[in-house]
């Protein structure tokens, strides 16, 4: 199993659900958060003065996938998250060494 | 037989008078000259008055004669002067003076010591504020003779609530003042039964405050209203042994008179000093229930605050609830008067309103401009609003002033993310705006400076209080939001552009949500095409904070930090595009849109003069000024020739001046014209000005006058006007005109509240260099700033002026010989501007 763990500009999240959606990936965890990687931030100026703006809003989304759909999601992902500009985000994928699921306990393969 | 007429000197009248006085005098030698003793004697002399009125010709003047102070509430004592108002219904002339003369001499040819004051009807149009004594002595008026009507017309005018909360406010002075004159203690060896602390005074003292605040005060106070009663009929009973033994206007009970007094008033004891002993403790526990009451009455009184309206301990009441009934339209009094006093509506009040609110229609609650515009200002976001809107929402008031709100009324709408019924979310949002207004929350100061910088937000509270109304069916509720508050803008009778921003937010309530979440708002185009749409700076401020307190109220969680930003960033984008980048965005010769603008066009325009006129301006001025507005300038700058300029100068409302001036460009004509104003000391507080690439500059000023030049001097208009020409025609010479005007004009006043910002930006316009000024807001100040741009060589091609508060936001668009600043020459400039801000210039 695989974690993908895909930081998109916040305006990508419903178009990288449908393409997740369209892979019969149901379950997934979405979360605001704020970062910046080469974007690194720009000033932002307000009636004359400078406010540095270092960390961008962006949304996370989790999945977790069997390892042969791996490649296929983050294809999928890319392809829905960009816009050709600085700013479009990354996917990390991590292994997953278990998961259980918290109603039954049941160890899931 | 008539009192006067039989003999010479009136005797008849002597003896009818003396009769009266003989028998008051036996009550008194009995010691019952109490109460009903002297509402006997009262009443002997009301009909000695209105046999004299009658003799005096009084039936054929228009006139009303009216007993005051104890003589108006039938306490006549033996030594009292007769307190009379003789009040005419117009003004004093010969029949009038006349009959006073024939009415008070024979009183006063009696030895009766008469105490009157003569009035016309008109006196009691202003309030006689130097004479609270009489004041109070006007709340005991009561009619002896004369035209009944026009003693009811003087207490109309005389009763109005300001007059009460003038009056208690100097009797609460004046009972303080006489109580230091007695060392503030009742337990006087030798009393004055009418001044000291506890006496006759104090008690009518207190009588005055339940009637002026709370008439059922006393009811709920230390003393029985009875024990009350019976310290009267002692002290009074006192007083007349007073007056008897002494033989005029003497009230202290000195040692001398204790014998006597206990004597007449058959206290037992075989010693005088015993009966004077059970005299005094009679008087002082009798001045000590009157003392009592007197506290309470001062700690409980509702304070007055309104028409009809005190503020008690429980919270703002209705001071005569049977009154408050009948008149639907003070009830928003109540509110404004509970979030002025910080407290809230009293549960009475609340379920006074509750039983009777069905019996008004939404009008009945605003008939008149001013309950509109109360209405209006009670919607101003501060702290107590939410709390105040929800007191009128239960007791079901809201839903009867807003029929459109009750249709949301504990509605429930089923989504995945609302929390509350659509009224309590509706709630929400103003609580949240409310939170803003006053949040010291450092992440949310922001905010609030936003909030602080809409000039009327009462109009965001209403279109919040009505974005959602809509909702009351399942369809798109925007659209049908907006149809339900035209009716309520339309009984509000909201005009212009008050009506459009209401109307405008409330159709776009979702917009900004919309694409501050769920656009790429990196892209300038996503950003210059929200810019368009929304117009201009005011009503993104308005939708901005429409949109942060409107997701904010969906549930505790849905407005995150994250979104707060995210809704910030196309706030702060937005703003500099309206205010930075118009200027490359201009009207061109087939502009589309214009349709409109032509087709209503009067008749002495045609169509390719405004569209010459228009051609080349920025297209934002098109959404700063209305169609009307337009014209005017197109006329306006009409056949405009070299060295010419074309003025006109309006009042826009009760405060606000606007000028606008056409010209053709030329050095230093901006700042030319903001010093002609600052020389008139016309403060500058809003304004744009606008230039064309054929050198056409039009210049719209608006400005208040705070030393009323323009309103008190007929020639003040034609002489701003011909200044201006000969200035800006270059005939005459600003400097020299404010040479001999304050120094302040010419040099900042002194430090500023806060450290002024220049900025200079090359990159936001692509043809301007855009200078952002942030500074305190002073006379002259504009003048400064532009002379310094002027001097530094710089053309003043487009101009945003704003201010808030006591702050100046400027923005001037300038170039430099037709090009944009090198970093050189804005270093220079901005350090000119800020010399010349910090007052070092």
């Amino acid at each position: 199993m695989k974690l993908i763990k895909c930081i998109i500009r916040p305006n990508k999240v419903d178009e990288v659900k449908d393409a997740l959606a369209k892979l019969n990936i149901a379950g997934m965890t979405v979360t605001e958060v704020r970062g910046h990687g080469k974007q690194k931030g720009h000033t932002a100026i307000y009636r004359g003065k400078e406010y540095n703006v270092s960390l961008l809003p962006k949304m996370e989304i989790e999945v977790v996938v069997a390892d042969n759909m791996a490649d296929e999601v983050v294809k999928a992902v890319v392809q829905a998250a960009r816009t050709g500009e600085i700013g479009d985000g990354r996917v990390f994928v991590l292994p997953v060494l278990e998961s259980y699921r918290i109603r039954t306990g049941e160890k899931e393969s | 037989m008539s009192l006067t007429q039989p003999g010479p000197g009136g005797s008849t009248l002597v003896a009818v008078f003396d009769a009266a006085r003989s028998e008051l005098e036996a009550d008194a030698l009995r010691g019952t000259g109490g109460r009903s003793s002297l509402e006997r004697y009262s009443d002997r002399v009301d009909a000695m008055l209105r046999q004299l009125f009658a003799e005096a010709g009084g039936p054929d003047v228009r006139v009303t004669v009216i007993a005051l102070g104890g003589y108006g509430r039938r306490h006549l004592c033996l030594q009292s002067d007769i307190d009379l108002l003789v009040l005419f219904e117009q003004a004093i002339g010969s029949t009038e003076e006349r009959f006073l003369r024939a009415f008070l001499h024979p009183l006063w040819d009696l030895g009766i010591v008469v105490g009157h004051q003569v009035r016309e009807l008109d006196d009691f149009k202003k309030l006689e504020t130097n004479n609270a004594e009489f004041l109070l002595a006007l709340l005991d008026s009561r009619p002896v003779a004369g035209l009944r009507p026009l003693f009811d017309r003087f207490r109309a005018r005389f009763h109005t609530a300001s007059t009460h909360a003038f009056i208690l406010k100097s009797l609460l002075e004046l009972i303080d003042a006489r109580h230091a004159a007695f060392n503030s203690t009742l337990y006087q060896l030798e009393p004055d039964v009418k001044e000291a602390p506890g006496a006759l005074r104090d008690l009518t003292a207190t009588r005055t405050i339940a009637m002026l605040t709370d008439p059922l005060l006393l009811r709920r106070g230390p003393a029985d209203p009875a024990q009350v009663d019976q310290a009267e009929d002692f002290l009074l009973r006192v007083r007349s042994t007073l007056h008897l033994g002494a033989g005029r206007n003497q009230n202290v009970l000195s040692h001398d008179m204790q014998e006597r007094t206990a004597d007449l008033l058959g206290y037992p004891g075989a010693e005088p000093r015993q009966r004077v002993e059970r005299l005094m403790s009679d008087y002082f526990r009798h001045a000590r229930i009157v003392m009592r009451s007197l506290e309470w009455a001062r700690k409980s009184a509702p304070v007055p605050v309104g028409p009809n309206l005190g503020l008690s301990r429980d919270g703002i009441r209705f001071l005569d609830p049977i009154v408050a009934a009948r008149n639907p339209a003070t009830w928003i009094g109540a509110f404004q008067a509970a979030i002025d006093r910080e407290t809230e509506v009293s549960e009475e009040a609340l379920s006074c309103i509750h039983q009777h609110v069905d019996r008004y229609r939404a009008d009945d609650f605003f008939p008149e401009a001013a309950d509109r515009s109360a209405l209006l200002r009670l919607l101003t976001p501060r702290a107590g609003l939410y709390a105040r809107l929800s007191e009128m929402h239960d007791c079901g008031l809201l839903g009867r002033v807003f029929p459109e709100f009750q249709a949301i009324s504990w509605r429930v709408v089923r989504d995945f993310y609302h929390k509350y019924t659509v009224d309590e979310h509706t709630l929400l949002t103003i609580r949240n705006l409310e939170r803003i207004a006053t949040t010291t929350q450092p992440e949310r100061q922001r905010f609030r400076n936003v909030l602080a910088a809409v000039s009327e937000p009462e109009l965001l509270v209403l279109a919040l209080l009505l974005h959602d109304v809509g909702k009351w069916r399942d369809d798109d509720h925007a659209l049908e939001s907006v149809r339900m508050a035209t009716d309520v803008v339309d009984r509000l009778q909201l005009k212009g552009e008050a009506r459009e921003h209401v109307l405008f937010l409330i159709r776009h309530h979702l917009r900004m949500s919309l694409i501050a979440f769920r656009r790429d708002t990196e892209d300038p185009e996503i950003v210059k095409t929200f810019a368009a749409f929304i117009g201009t700076e005011e009503r993104l401020k308005m939708l901005c904070l429409m949109t942060l307190v409107d997701v904010g109220a969906v549930s505790p969680e849905t407005l995150t930090p994250w979104k707060e930003e995210l809704l910030w960033r196309l706030y702060v984008d937005t703003y500099n595009h309206l205010t930075q980048r118009y200027g490359d965005e201009l009207i061109e010769r087939n502009q589309a849109g214009l349709d409109e603008l032509l087709k209503q066009r009067p008749e002495d325009l045609s169509a390719a003069e405004i569209t010459r006129f228009l051609e080349g301006l920025p297209q934002r001025y098109l959404q700063l000024f209305s169609r009307e507005a337009i014209y005017r300038h197109v006329r306006l700058a009409r056949d405009i020739h070299p060295d010419e300029v074309h003025l006109s100068l309006e009042r826009s409302d009760a405060a606000v001046w606007t000028l606008a001036v056409a010209t053709l460009d030329k050095p230093y004509l901006f700042s030319n014209i903001c010093g002609v104003l600052s020389s008139f000391g016309m403060n500058i507080i809003r304004g744009h000005a606008l230039t064309n690439p054929n050198g056409l500059v039009l210049d719209i000023f608006q400005f208040t006058d705070d030393d009323r030049f323009l309103e008190l001097n007929p020639e003040a208009h034609q002489q701003v006007l011909q200044v201006l020409e000969r200035v800006v025609s270059g005939k005459a010479d600003v400097t020299s005109l404010l040479r001999g005007r304050e120094q302040s004009v010419l040099h900042s006043p002194g430090p500023s509240r806060f450290p002024p910002v220049v900025r200079a930006d090359n990159e936001a316009s692509g043809r301007y260099t855009i200078v952002d000024i942030v500074a305190s807001n002073a006379l002259g100040l504009l003048y400064r700033i532009s002379r310094v741009i002027s001097r530094q060589g710089c053309d003043v091609d487009l101009v945003l002026i704003a201010t808030e508060g006591g702050k100046a936001i400027d923005v001037f668009h300038i170039t430099k010989g037709g090009s944009k600043l090198t970093e050189a020459e804005q270093q220079a400039l901005t350090s000119d501007l800020l010399r010349t801000l910090e007052g070092s210039l």
